[in-house]
């Protein structure tokens, strides 16, 4: 039986519960307390997020200083219940216009058992789109279009909604300017070995977008991925233009996005909802452009002493930049001081990371700047064993740049009352978790 | 639901006691309830709030349930929710005071927004009393035919808590047919899908009351209705589609047409944002083409990206429950994804959750052609910050040398790992290396040179000091040092506290007697000294066997604890195929990350023997206890569990249980021994200076012979007063891992008689196991019984389940020290085989 839930909780990390909702009766009220005294108040917090307590199972997360726990007495679908909690935290992200805390928590109570009622029932999820709940789940509430007052909008219509076909659109939405975002979010992920050699480098990428659109378009998008490619130039029997064309590992796309057209014509068309959204995400393996390029160097000379250096090559464009570098390089705990020299951006010992952490604001492309450091070590006669270095991490932004090289050809718009639409696109890559060890 | 019971914790700052704060709440809701002055709405709002946040950290407020009620009358929807919520979280407690609600509930059903008819109908179906059904059956079946599909929506569920509520009223009015047929007739997809989880949980349980039941149980997988909800799969919603597709993969298509048209219909589903779509999907197309190989095959092929996708998005706890997914299927077809072993890299922040799951990803994967790079890459970790990874990637490290791809550079990395001179490395890798001169003596060469550089004192957990000893004994005649190191530790006998290194010692020091007596003599003397003085039982007995077979014979003494060995092939599996194959069936669900199928976590009978001794209690009282008896009190001791009361239940089970421990004659076989050998130990002591020339002479008769001889297992002894209450039985049966699981047949003169479970708990006392529950009538016998070692806490739990008529018997053995397991079954077996014969 798929149930996702039968009761939910929000804790706060003393372990007071915030929310309580119960869904289904066969599971104790008291599953707070077994909570907190087998998982919260043990070393098994964090230790693994599916855990058995008697007979019933517990799913927890994280998010920000707040416990969101599950509790099931069945054979749960995992997944969905895990999938459900990060959808339903969106929805109150959206909710609180962006925090999700304790405080956001206390402040709102009212507001989320009003959601958790309607996004669940009996341990089924319902419906959790935002753009339908917030039809009738408003912040204020006052403002309901069901209070005593009838308001201008049509109350049936409201509920129409809430069940409709076109789940995640309203009709009749009217903008003076017609704009559409694109924004192409990019991390590297990179496991470099200490020789140099990449173990282990992928990408993966999502699509943004911000659509601001009268009535009900129909959208169309091209980028220059292989298949795609291929697939046009075989319809309109040309050969397929030279250029970069980039082969995606997997693609999975936002529920508007009509399928069976993507699996026979390769086209990625859609109905947007209105306002921001993920349309696609995908994983590159094959043929990652490394943004940056790290090659370190670490001495250990003798017991209280260490020389570190670091070069780090930036590989992208000249004109491009990369901004909020960030290169953490550890050092052993027992680091008594440090002293630097760097090209560009600052230096400091962080004590609290056991690292030196490098900071360059803005990184331009095709250049190599160093640090040089020399470290001074407390000699103990405990820690002889020799200091396992963990990796260097990395962390930057760089603008207008793909590691993939994905690049967006067209958006099309076609509306039925045919206005001129205004198309922005940005790319951006991120460092995902980068690390080189050394 | 019963009001949550008040917090046991001292009340913090922020959460008040509550009582007088409830007080003055109850006048004010008072004094506003009948106001119609302006802005009341507002200050009833602001109370509202503050019983809902002390009803939520667990003050009980249900004595306000007249003022709330009261103040209910208002057209503020927001208000309304509130006093919704609050009614349904007390009425279950308070059903004389429901009833006061049900008026202004069913007025709201006919509300004409339709948005109040819904709320005010899954309040309403929300209450949970049973004696106030009666009003639910009509606003229900108006709201079923509810114009609005968010009140037929809302309408649907209100059905299924209807019947969990009263199963009789449920389905007296004919609600299963109503929802049947909206299932297969209403636009709304959300009112389908909310139809559809209805008609799985009615019909499954009432399917084992009614044919009628299960007909329409079956009809829902039946080929009108998949093809139904599959073409319009699109218009759901993503839960829907999960739901959708779970009933989907239970469908049997009639050729395999049928089921290409399901996964070409389906395909695009995998590419669904939504990792449970997708996961959902896959188990769809794994049921679907199991029965064709090839195909079955190319579906993973297919699955691969999508999964490694979900796996590298999402938090972490979604990925670890993707990874589990990822897990299963790797462990099933390792060749498949064994050229994607980079992403089982571990990243160097992820939690240690997700590590375990790829550390074991990656030994299954690892073939001739990678595990170069995976031994290169588990090697990093070995030095991870996180010990218990860092243990883990040395066991990975381990498996794969064992697997016998490229042993030689894995022989030289474990090596390494023991000059890396930090005490977890070197004592995994001790183990490690023990297993693997087990399994191809032919590395010994390398591997003692090395070992024999490890100073023993550098070496503290038991079990990799036991390897080393081992080792020492083992290959004593190729390390110089071997007879002093082993007399180095018998001198330090007393300051050993783990029984397993001192038999292991034993052992050893009598090894490398045999290959080399005269170094070896001295520390012999000492050793079987120690041992025999020692206050453990097993390592006494020990030391009492060895000492009499040298006195018997030495040649006879070699053969039987130095005898030439076999190397090992193939080390114990722990899970078998069948299990492996439950789990398999139940993809996408919480089996698969427990790995274990679902009746191990979720039936009563298998999570812990005590539901099932609380039915045994019940039928040997009487016939007069009735199922239902039975049941209650399952659910109870169900409850319990999470209460923590177990000093009740205790008392509950106390009296049967020890009347079974007591009453039986007590074979008391520690005592007895113990008290012999005192005696004994003086003299034998005094004699040791005598046996030890005599065995050396005995040697050069020694030298010429050889017969190969099996291993007498060390004896296993059992404290035959061994005592465990039920709460510990039932704890650590849900902790500890499987160690032995296996069938076993009956002899005819054991299941002649097995006429009732007393006679087995008898027999199996007088061989120191101890039965803590039994049961069943004739053919089928179960049994749960437990064991302790001899002067030791370590205990041994079985669960035995007996068929009389095919003489067969299902055992799984639980075990706190798994070295013992084996020995332990094998004495629980013969025991067993010994049933019948006087």
């Amino acid at each position: 039986m798929p149930v996702a839930a039968s009761a939910i909780y929000f804790l706060n990390l003393r372990g007071d519960v915030l929310i309580n909702r119960l869904y289904r009766d066969d599971v104790g009220g008291n599953m707070v307390d077994a909570f907190r005294m087998h998982i919260m108040q043990t070393k098994e917090l964090g230790t693994c997020p599916v855990r058995q307590i008697g007979g019933c199972s517990f799913f927890y997360m994280r998010i920000s200083n707040v416990y969101i726990v599950i509790v099931v007495s069945s054979n749960a679908n995992v997944a969905c219940a895990f999938k459900f909690v990060v959808e339903a935290v969106a929805l109150f992200k959206s909710y609180f216009g962006g925090a999700f805390d304790e405080d956001a928590i206390r402040n709102n109570f009212v507001l989320i058992y009003e959601l958790l009622d309607e996004i669940m029932d009996f341990g089924y999820p319902q419906n959790l789109s935002p753009e339908i709940l917030k039809l009738y789940i408003t912040q204020e509430g006052v403002r309901s279009p069901f209070s005593s007052k009838p308001t201008d909008k049509p109350v049936p219509n409201a509920t129409l909604q809430v069940t409709g076909a076109v789940g995640w659109r309203r009709e009749g939405l009217v903008y003076k300017k017609n704009e559409v975002f694109l924004d192409i979010v990019e991390s590297v992920n990179l496991l470099m070995s200490s020789k140099g050699s990449v173990l282990r480098c992928d990408v993966t990428g999502k699509i943004l977008m911000k659509c601001f659109l009268s009535g009900m378009p129909d959208l169309k998008l091209g980028l220059n991925d292989k298949i795609g490619l291929e697939k046009e130039s075989q319809m309109k029997s040309r050969p397929a233009k030279s250029g970069k064309t980039i082969e995606l590992d997997d693609v999975t796309f936002h529920q508007c996005v009509n399928l069976t057209r993507f699996n026979s014509e390769k086209t990625v068309s859609f109905v947007p909802p209105d306002g921001e959204f993920e349309l696609m995400k995908y994983r590159i393996t094959e043929g990652v452009n490394l943004p940056f390029r790290v090659l370190p160097t670490i001495k250990e000379l003798g017991r209280t002493r260490m020389e570190v250096n670091v070069k780090v090559k930036s590989v992208f464009g000249v004109k491009m930049f990369a901004l909020g570098v960030v290169i953490k390089i550890p050092v052993p705990k027992q680091t008594a001081k440090a002293s630097f020299q760097v090209t560009s951006g600052r230096a400091k010992y962080n004590a609290a990371i056991d690292c030196l952490v490098w900071k360059i604001r803005k990184f331009p492309g095709q250049t190599e700047p160093t640090l040089s450091a020399e470290i001074e070590l407390i000699s103990t006669m405990a820690e002889k064993k020799s200091w396992t270095r963990p990796p260097i991490q990395m962390e930057f932004q760089v603008p207008m740049f793909t590691a993939s090289g994905l690049r967006v050809r067209f958006l099309k718009v076609w509306e039925k009352s045919g206005y001129n639409t205004v198309e922005w696109v940005r790319y951006i890559t991120k460092a995902g978790s980068y690390e080189i060890r050394c | 639901m019963a009001p949550p019971a008040q917090s046991q914790r001292s009340p913090s700052p922020s959460q008040p006691s509550g009582k007088s704060e409830v007080t003055d709440l109850k006048t004010q809701l008072r004094q506003l309830a009948g106001s119609r002055a302006p802005g009341v709405d507002d200050s009833k709002r602001e109370l509202f709030k503050k019983v809902i946040s002390y009803m939520t950290i667990g003050i009980d407020v249900s004595s306000l349930f007249g003022e709330m009620v009261m103040c209910s009358a208002t057209s503020d929807i927001v208000l309304k929710k509130m006093c919704y919520l609050y009614v349904g979280n007390y009425a279950k407690g308070n059903p004389e005071l429901a009833l006061l609600t049900i008026n202004f509930l069913q007025r709201d059903c006919k509300d004409e927004d339709p948005m109040i008819r819904g709320l005010a109908l899954r309040s309403l179906s929300s209450l949970r009393v049973e004696n106030l059904v009666e009003y639910l059956v009509g606003p229900l079946g108006s709201g079923l035919k509810d114009n609005n599909s968010y009140v037929r929506m809302v309408a649907v569920m209100g059905v299924l808590k209807l019947y969990h509520i009263s199963a009789a009223t449920c389905v007296d009015a004919d609600f299963p047919a109503t929802l049947k047929h909206l299932m297969l007739h209403d636009p709304d997809t959300q009112v389908v899908a909310n139809c559809l989880s209805a008609l799985q949980e009615i019909w499954s349980s009432e399917a084992s009351t009614s044919e009628e039941a299960s007909r329409e149980k079956e009809t829902l997988i039946s080929k009108p209705v998949i093809f139904y909800l599959l073409n319009r799969i699109k218009e759901f919603s993503e839960w829907a589609q999960c739901l959708l597709l779970e009933l989907v993969a239970k469908y049997v298509p009639a050729d395999s047409n049928e089921i290409f048209d399901i996964m070409n219909l389906l395909e695009d589903r995998l590419q669904h944002a939504n990792g449970a779509v997708v996961l959902a999907t896959i188990k769809v197309f794994l049921q679907l083409t199991l029965s064709m190989a090839d195909v079955h095959q190319e579906v993973y092929e297919r699955i691969k990206a999508p999964l490694l996708t979900l796996v590298s998005s999402g938090s972490p706890e979604q990925s670890y429950a993707v990874l589990s997914h990822l897990h299963l299927l790797v462990l099933r077809a390792p060749y498949i994804f064994s050229s994607d072993y980079k992403h089982f890299y571990c990243q160097y922040n992820e939690p240690s959750y997700v590590k375990k799951l790829k550390l074991e990803m990656l030994t299954a994967v690892a073939n001739e052609t990678n595990t170069y790079e995976i031994v290169t890459e588990l090697c990093e970790y070995a030095a991870n910050v996180d010990i218990p990874i860092a243990r883990e990637s040395i066991r990975a490290v381990g498996k794969i040398a064992l697997q016998q791809y490229d042993v030689n550079a894995i022989v030289d990395r474990l090596l390494q790992f023991l000059e890396m001179e930090k005490d977890y490395v070197t004592a995994e890798a001790l183990v490690l290396v023990k297993d693997l001169l087990r399994k191809y003596p032919q590395w010994s060469h390398d591997c003692i040179a090395v070992v024999g550089n490890i100073s023993s004192k550098n070496v503290q957990e038991p079990k990799a000091k036991a390897a080393l000893i081992w080792m020492l004994g083992e290959y004593s005649q190729d390390m110089n040092d071997a007879p002093y190191i082993l007399e180095g530790l018998t001198e330090n006998w007393d300051d050993e506290h783990s029984a397993e290194v001192r038999l292991h010692l034993l052992t050893a020091v009598m090894k490398c007697f045999f290959k080399r007596p005269p170094e070896t003599q001295k520390a012999l003397g000492a050793a079987l000294a120690a041992g025999l003085a020692d206050f453990h039982q097993d390592v006494h007995d020990r030391a009492l066997f060895y000492y009499r077979l040298l006195q018997y014979n030495v040649s006879i003494a070699e053969r039987v604890v130095n005898p030439p060995k076999q190397p090992v092939s193939v080390f114990a599996d722990t899970h078998s195929s069948e299990i492996k194959d439950r789990i398999f069936d139940e993809f996408n669900s919480l089996s698969v990350v427990y790995q274990k199928p679902s009746y191990m976590f979720t039936d009563k009978e298998h999570r812990g023997p005590f539901e099932f001794s609380d039915e045994l209690g019940n039928l040997s009282i009487g016939a007069e206890a009735t199922n239902d008896v039975v049941r209650a009190n399952r659910v109870e001791a169900n409850d319990q569990d999470l209460l923590l009361s177990t000093s009740e239940k205790e008392e509950s089970r106390g009296a049967s249980n020890n009347g079974s421990a007591y009453s039986a004659p007590l074979y008391d076989a520690s005592s007895v021994s113990a008290a012999a050998s005192q005696a004994q130990s003086d003299s034998l002591i005094s004699n040791l200076e005598v046996a030890g020339p005599q065995a050396s002479f005995a040697i050069d008769d020694l030298l010429g012979l050889g017969l190969p001889a099996a291993p007498a297992p060390p004896p296993l002894k059992l404290n035959s007063r061994a005592v465990l209450d039920p709460a510990t039985f039932q704890q650590k049966w849900r902790q500890l891992p499987i160690s032995v699981s296996q069938e076993h047949s009956l002899n005819p003169q054991g299941v002649a008689a097995l006429t009732a479970p007393q006679a087995l708990l008898r027999h199996m006392q007088s061989h120191s196991i101890q039965c803590i529950a039994s049961g069943g009538q004739s053919p089928n016998f179960k049994f749960f019984f437990f064991a302790q070692k001899a002067e030791e806490s370590s205990i041994y739990l079985v669960e035995c389940k007996i068929n009389t008529s095919s003489a067969k018997a299902q055992i799984t053995i639980k075990v706190d020290d798994q070295n013992t397991s084996q020995e332990f079954s094998t004495l629980f077996l013969s025991a067993l085989s010994k049933f019948g014969f006087p």
